[in-house]
């Protein structure tokens, strides 16, 4: 019966609340209301758009040496999870059988189990910086922690299962990635989807006034 | 009828031929270690034909001699593997023997004694309090990165001790208690998960190493702290620097304990280095001899960082100590910190955890 649930109508609500809920915030983003700017562009927004997407891949020289712990954290966490989600083995199996009808070359067995452990150091460090810096701490909100738990817990129950021998534990996995799923379009997991569009704005809107940032 | 009288001719022909022998690729002695003991057995019963009560007998003898040989009998294996040619590895079974008995008894015995030498310290000692209370006035003792480096740490020893104590302790404690299914699901789920975590554990011990290494060094002065017992027995606190010297005997206890669990570790999770399988079992036994010696001391170490000494946490919570806890315990950094002028106002510090005002970091002597 739980194993029905979890893999049949979970599955889909869990779906469909994923590609709704996403689209649904992208949208309201993107076709929200803005007052026209009336000032006189000294420069080009879609090039300062371009520009800023890109430039804040690396921190400002000026505070680099003070978040170098964060920006090497966060780039093993985040690779390793997008190499973890889309080129672990039985995860390109599930896509290709459950999702998109092909598949592509999985990374090998030991990519995979790194990919996991920078990931998972990656997301502790992150997440110890938030609770021990006074700043981070205040300006955290309970969903940023709700979000790093969550996601803490989908990988655990991925490497409890790693072994594919037992269907509880599959089973367990699957359940959290749902719950996860659910949750994501109304947390801060949706920085996902919206770096891309914040960072372009931004650009765009400084680009348009001439400040190179 | 000529074709039917030919065939029945030949047929009868082929049942009087002698059956063929096996060919078997040239250079190969013996197809496994199993051949070895069968070709042993033929020798012993030196009558060359096949005797059943015989030979199960002799087969009997030899495995019992296997078993209680101090050294593995060598057989030849077409297989080219480490210990393809052993049929039967008597010390496997003296490992097996006891790391299901002595290990799992004395890492039981360990952990339940040292949570009652804790209780009973607890109930004599009490918590170790600051003579004439916490002033409110702190003092920069670790940064953000170090203390983010030390709960890594901490959270990664943590998950590999009680995955690591599930496996090792689970079969006669946990099995009674939630059936052998659960228990199968529990230690496949800890074996994954011990694997997967153990190099992240070498990996925090490098940057604890980096990060508090050079503090950690032996000085002048740290051996009377020893000599004192470190003030816990007997009253009043005893000298000691920014580490005094059963901090600095933990650290390095932790980084080469640590590297010998590592290196074991790594030992056991990649067999295909050829490793033999006695390099195996006594590679277990020191791992879980080692693993053991710093579970039992970390919860010692838990106990006087958190409830056993007034105002010990703080260190690694906010970064800060009471500038009268740097006095009693560390008295020598303290003295460092009042001519250095780097102690904070209670106020400030509030105001530095974001209770009130604009938040800026105060001049520290790390520089960090």
């Amino acid at each position: 019966m739980i194993e029905y649930l979890i893999d049949g109508p979970l599955w889909y609500f869990s779906l469909a609340v994923f590609c709704i809920g996403v689209v649904w915030q992208l949208g309201s983003i993107i076709f929200a209301s803005r007052k026209t700017d009336l000032s006189v562009a000294r420069d080009s927004a879609t090039s300062g758009a371009v520009r800023t997407v890109f430039s804040r891949f690396l921190p400002h020289k000026e505070i680099a040496p003070q978040i170098r712990m964060q920006v090497i954290a966060g780039y093993m966490f985040h690779l390793g999870l997008f190499a973890l989600l889309f080129f672990a083995a039985p995860h390109v199996l599930f896509l290709e059988e459950h999702l998109l009808g092909f598949g592509w070359t999985p990374m090998p067995h030991w990519a995979f189990i790194v990919s996991a452990q920078f990931a998972f150091l990656g997301l502790i460090m992150l997440w110890l910086r938030r609770l021990v810096n006074p700043v981070s701490r205040l300006i955290s909100t309970l969903d940023d922690h709700v979000v790093a738990i969550l996601t803490f817990v989908v990988m655990l129950t991925g490497c409890f299962a790693l072994l594919e021998g037992s269907t509880a534990l599959r089973l367990l996995h699957r359940f959290t990635v749902e719950l996860w799923l659910i949750y994501f379009p109304f947390s801060a997991l949706m920085h996902t989807f919206t770096f891309v569009p914040s960072r372009a704005f931004i650009g765009a809107w400084f680009g348009r006034r001439g400040i190179d940032a | 009828m000529i074709l039917a009288c030919s065939m029945q001719l030949s047929l009868a022909g082929a049942s009087n031929l002698p059956p063929e022998k096996p060919q078997f690729p040239t250079g190969v002695s013996s197809l496994n270690p199993g051949s070895e003991l069968w070709r042993e057995v033929r020798r012993r019963d030196g009558s060359g034909e096949f005797n059943e009560v015989n030979q199960g007998l002799l087969v009997n003898e030899l495995l019992r001699e296997m078993r209680s040989s101090q050294q593995m009998p060598q057989g030849t294996s077409q297989v080219e593997q480490v210990d393809s040619g052993v049929l039967i590895n008597a010390q496997g079974k003296r490992w097996a023997l006891f790391r299901m008995t002595t290990l799992v008894d004395y890492s039981a015995i360990a952990i339940a004694a040292i949570f009652i030498i804790i209780v009973l310290f607890f109930v004599v000692r009490g918590k170790v309090p600051i003579e004439g209370g916490l002033s409110g006035n702190v003092v920069k003792r670790f940064s953000d990165y170090e203390r983010v480096v030390h709960w890594t740490l901490a959270i990664v020893f943590l998950f590999l001790a009680i995955t690591g104590l599930i496996l090792l302790l689970g079969r006669p404690l946990l099995m009674p208690l939630f059936g052998k299914d659960f228990f199968a699901l529990l230690a496949s789920a800890s074996k994954e998960g011990h694997n997967l975590f153990g190099p992240l554990f070498l990996v925090s011990l490098i940057m604890m190493l980096i990060s508090f290494g050079r503090r950690n060094i032996y000085e002048k002065g740290d051996l009377t702290w020893l000599l004192k017992g470190g003030g816990l027995i007997g009253k009043g606190h005893v000298s000691g620097g920014f580490f005094n010297m059963g901090e600095k005997t933990w650290y390095w206890m932790v980084i080469l304990i640590g590297l010998v669990i590592s290196i074991s570790g790594l030992v056991l999770v990649s067999p295909n280095f050829g490793q033999s399988r006695v390099i195996m079992e006594l590679t277990h036994i020191v791992h879980v001899v080692s693993a053991m010696i710093l579970i039992v001391v970390s919860i010692g170490h838990m106990y006087l960082g958190s409830i056993g000494s007034e105002g010990a946490l703080e260190g690694m919570k906010s970064g800060y100590v009471d500038i009268k806890w740097a006095d009693a315990h560390h008295d020598r950094w303290g003295k460092h910190c009042h001519e250095q002028d780097l102690i904070v106002s209670a106020e400030e510090y509030a105001r530095l955890q974001g209770q009130t005002g604009n938040i800026s970091e105060p001049a520290t002597e790390q520089g960090k």
